[in-house]
Parts: structure tokens; sequence; C-alpha cells
């Protein structure tokens, strides 16, 4: 039982963690309407960067996020506008397929600049906290506050700002949006900015429990893809649910099944919810 | 023909459009909206009503004719820049967004121009008190009613001189129709004028100063509405009556 809670608590944790990405995923898919797979490589390009702030520019953890956020969400806008953006016209899957190729693209240049070794941020050394039998280390629980506060800081964007709110009736319904006088283009540019700085803040954060690589994003975009889909791609409290949900299951695989077959997690869950429920749990529309 | 002296608020001459190279939809149509009137645009399904509608919103380009607002050339700019000289669109369906607010859609309506948009808004809740209810629910929580009412109170946040109106009753029940037209006439007093696309032709024409009837592409008929409304031609064809 007390394994059982242990795994319950990792498993929201990471859930909240995988969040992060995964409202990023689901933002520029609600006003974009493609799948856009190169945040995996965006993710690990934000881990790079607040790498480089934490360990060359003595930042602390904290701090470098904000780097991972800006470096990412640039390379999002640019990489956006230099490739995908000219392709949308020939439909979603085209330009679903050519995020891919941008994706092993950016990859590799990441594996161009700092190599293929497995890099560690420089953080303090700091026992785990015991709570009754739950272990929760202090990065762990850092991490959580991190994301959490990235998560509140876009639901007021959203909620309260003007441009947010154009980025929502862009979502929501983008004839009458233009009608109304939203510029689509530069929605389009700040949701590439805002999106891909989440996947550069998930990316750190990843990282900052393990160590980071040019495979960083790669291994999660599975995880982040399942909780877009499960929650309802386009619906950002539907990320939220949706990587807690993959998060809280990945952990709980492990009591039946190897570590290995964790990420089989995520394949399940999509196919569950594409035969179940597609337009998943709070999806407004199926695709 | 009324009598028609001053130069027309807004006017179309010989648009022809359609949503391919080839297809044309309008062939020829002519309009024009004299200020404070109410026009009905009304024909059978097919007729070109709602393409027409689009042309003058911008929303779609007419590959000849053209469309003045005040005598000053508006076809062929954008939907934003016919919009921030004060015509107004409301299209048919989905003409809100779902999953935001009441209040925020009234802001969405004023988007490209926010100032005093608070007390505008305001004022719209104090003008049409079931908006002020539902203030905060999403609008897919609306009623059709409701929905068709906030449409055209997000069209207002810009403070158009004319209102272009794509069969605001359609899916209504008759009572909820009934009070839209109530609504749309409320609108018009206060100085709007209003070209109107409606399958409903007898209210159409009831609420209308005057009226045109378009048959695949083209002007059938015009002229005011209460002798469109009487004639037996237009009654047998067009109103089943």
């Amino acid at each position: 039982m007390p394994e059982l809670l242990q795994l319950l608590v990792n498993g929201l944790m990471a859930g909240t963690v995988l969040a992060v990405p995964a409202i990023g995923f689901t933002a520029i898919y609600a006003v974009l309407r493609f799948p856009n797979f190169a945040l995996a490589s965006h993710a690990t390009i934000g881990a790079f960067g607040g790498y480089v702030a934490n360990t060359a520019g003595g930042l602390p953890a904290w701090a470098a996020v904000a780097v991972a956020f800006a470096v990412a969400g640039l390379v999002g806008v640019l990489s956006d506008t230099l490739v995908l953006r000219p392709l949308r016209p020939a439909g979603a899957i085209t330009t679903a397929i050519a995020a891919v190729a941008l994706n092993i693209a950016l990859e590799n240049v990441v594996r161009f600049v700092f190599g293929n070794d497995h890099r560690g941020y420089d953080l303090p050394l700091q026992r785990d906290w015991q709570v009754a039998a739950i272990r929760v280390g202090p990065q762990q629980f850092q991490n959580l506050l991190i994301a959490l506060v990235a998560m509140a800081a876009l639901f007021l964007f959203l909620a309260f700002t003007r441009t947010g709110k154009a980025m929502r009736a862009v979502a929501d319904n983008p004839t009458l949006a233009n009608v109304k006088g939203v510029d689509a283009d530069r929605v389009g540019r700040l949701v590439n900015f805002v999106g891909m700085g989440l996947a550069g803040v998930g990316g750190m954060l990843l990282g900052l429990d393990t160590s980071i690589d040019p495979l960083t994003g790669f291994r999660v975009i599975l995880s982040v893809f399942a909780a877009a889909v499960v929650g309802g791609l386009g619906s950002i409290p539907g990320a939220v649910v949706g990587a807690l949900t993959i998060g809280v299951a990945e952990e709980l695989s492990l009591v039946a099944l190897a570590p290995a077959y964790r990420t089989a997690v995520g394949f399940v869950a999509i196919l569950f919810v594409l035969t179940l429920r597609p337009r998943g749990i709070l999806g407004e529309r199926a695709y | 023909m009324g009598v028609v002296t001053a130069r027309p608020l807004l006017s179309a001459d010989g648009l022809v459009a359609g949503y391919t190279a080839t297809d044309e939809i309008l062939k020829s149509v002519e309009l024009s909206l004299q200020a404070g009137e109410i026009v009905s645009i009304i024909g059978p399904n097919g007729a070109g009503k709602s393409t027409l509608l689009k042309v003058i919103a911008g929303i779609l380009a007419p590959s000849r004719g053209s469309v003045h607002l005040r005598g000053v050339p508006i076809h062929g700019r954008r939907p934003r820049e016919i919009s921030a000289l004060g015509v107004a669109f409301v299209p048919q369906e989905q003409n809100v967004f779902p999953t935001m607010t009441v209040r925020e859609n009234l802001e969405m309506g004023g988007y490209v121009d926010p100032h005093g948009s608070r007390a505008k808004i305001d004022a719209i809740f104090a003008r049409f008190p079931p908006l002020a209810e539902k203030r905060r629910h999403a609008a897919r929580t609306l009623s059709g009613g409701q929905r068709q009412i906030l449409a055209m109170a997000m069209a207002l946040m810009v403070e158009p001189a004319v209102l272009l109106l794509d069969e605001p009753s359609a899916g209504l029940a008759p009572a909820a129709a009934e009070k839209l037209f109530e609504t749309i006439r409320a609108i018009n007093q206060d100085g709007v004028s209003i070209a109107v696309v409606e399958q409903n032709a007898l209210e159409a024409l009831a609420i209308a100063h005057r009226g045109y009837i378009m048959v695949d592409g083209r002007n059938s008929r015009s002229g005011p509405a209460a002798e469109l409304a009487r004639d037996p031609d237009v009654r047998r064809v067009f109103l089943g009556g």
C-alpha cells in the first residue's frame, strides 16, 4: 500500500510537469490546427538553453527556466515562420509530416553543438524529504512549483489580457475572429512562442530530474501527445487532466510491467481514447 | 420603387462573385441602402443572398462590380478594414465564440476599437437583460435566440453605421424569431441601417422599408416592402400564400 501511494504521488508530480509541454502542444493545435511534433526538439533546445544559463551563466535552476522558455519560444517562432507556415495551406497532414522532419533537423543541430553526452544541471545536493512513508525529492518539489507557476501565468494571460483573449477567439472560431479584426498571423506567431516556450520549460524540468541529451524531448513526445489526445486536442484544461492521467498511469504501470514498457502506456491511452471517446475527456469536438 | 434621391449610405453595383474562379453565384446584383433604412433580401435557397452579404463584408472578393460606403469604394478590402469603416457583419452560423463567456464575446466584438469598451458593454447589458444575466456563462450555453442577440450585440460594439444580418431567424422557434425581429427594429430605430437576408420572407418584409427579391444570382424584383408583401406573384412564389 505505501508503494502504491508513493507511485501515485510520483505520478501526480510527473503529470504536473508533463502538463507544461502538453499545454504547449494543445495550444498550438487549437490555433493552427495541426499536431506540431517538432515540439520534441524545442523541449530539448529549451533544456539546453537552460543548461547553458545554469552551468555557464550561473543562474539557479528556477531562473534558468525563464531562459529555457525564451530560447525555445524564439526558436519556435523562427522555425514556424521559415519552415512550417509556408506549408500550412497544403493541409494539416503535410504540415505535421514537415514538423517531424523539422524535429529531426533541430535535434541534430543540438547534437552538432553539444554532442551526444548526457549532461547534468548544476544543482545543490539535497536529501529527500520523508513524509510518513512517502519520499519526495526537493528538486521534484521545486519542479512541481515551477510547473504550477508556468500554468498559472498562462491561465492568467489567456483569461485577462486582450492578446490572450484574441488567441482563444482564433482557437474558437477563426473565421469570426478574422471578421472581428484579429490578426491571425500575429496570433500564430504568439502561440508558437508561448507553446514552444512551454515545451522548453517542460524539457528543462524533465532534465532537472535526470540529465539531458539531444533526445530529451523525443523521449517524452509520445507522453505529451497522449496527454493532449486523452484530454481532448485543443483543450488546455484537457491537456492538464490528460497529463495527470498519463503521469499517474505511467507510474502505476510499474506495479505490473517492467519499466521498459512504460512508454506503452501512452500508446494504449491513445488507442483507448480514439476508440471510445475520440474528442477526449474535455475536448469540444471529435477530429 | 420608393423615391430615392439622396446618395445611398451603402450601394452595390453589378456584383459578380463566387467561391471559385469558374462558379458564379452572384451573376449581377445591385443593392442600395439608405441611411436609417431596413432592407430585406429574400429569395429561394441558393439565390446568392448570403454570398451578397459576404462580398459586402469583405469575406469574399467580387470578380466584378463595386461596393461603395458613403460614396467610397470598399470592395476588395479586408474584413477588419470594412468593419472599422462601420459595416458590421453577423454570420448566420458560428457567429459567437462558443467557449468564451458572453462578456468576452462582447469584448471581441469591439476588438478593433477597445476604447470605451466597458461602457459599451454596460449599455448592451442594460439593453439586453438576458445577456447581462448570463455574462459569465460560455456562449455555447445560450439558447438559439439569445445567441443571435449576442451575435448582433457583438456587432453593435463597433457602433456600426450598417448592420448586415445573414438569416438571423434561422432555426429559431416562432416566439424567439418574433422577439428577434423586434430587436432588429429597435436597433434600426437607434439609427443603424440594416440589410437583412431572410428565409422567413413575410416577417422580413414586415419589419423592412424596402425589399429585394433575388433569384439565381440576380435581382428579380425590388420595391417598398409593403408592396412586395401584398403582390400576388410574390406571395405565390416566395411566400407560399
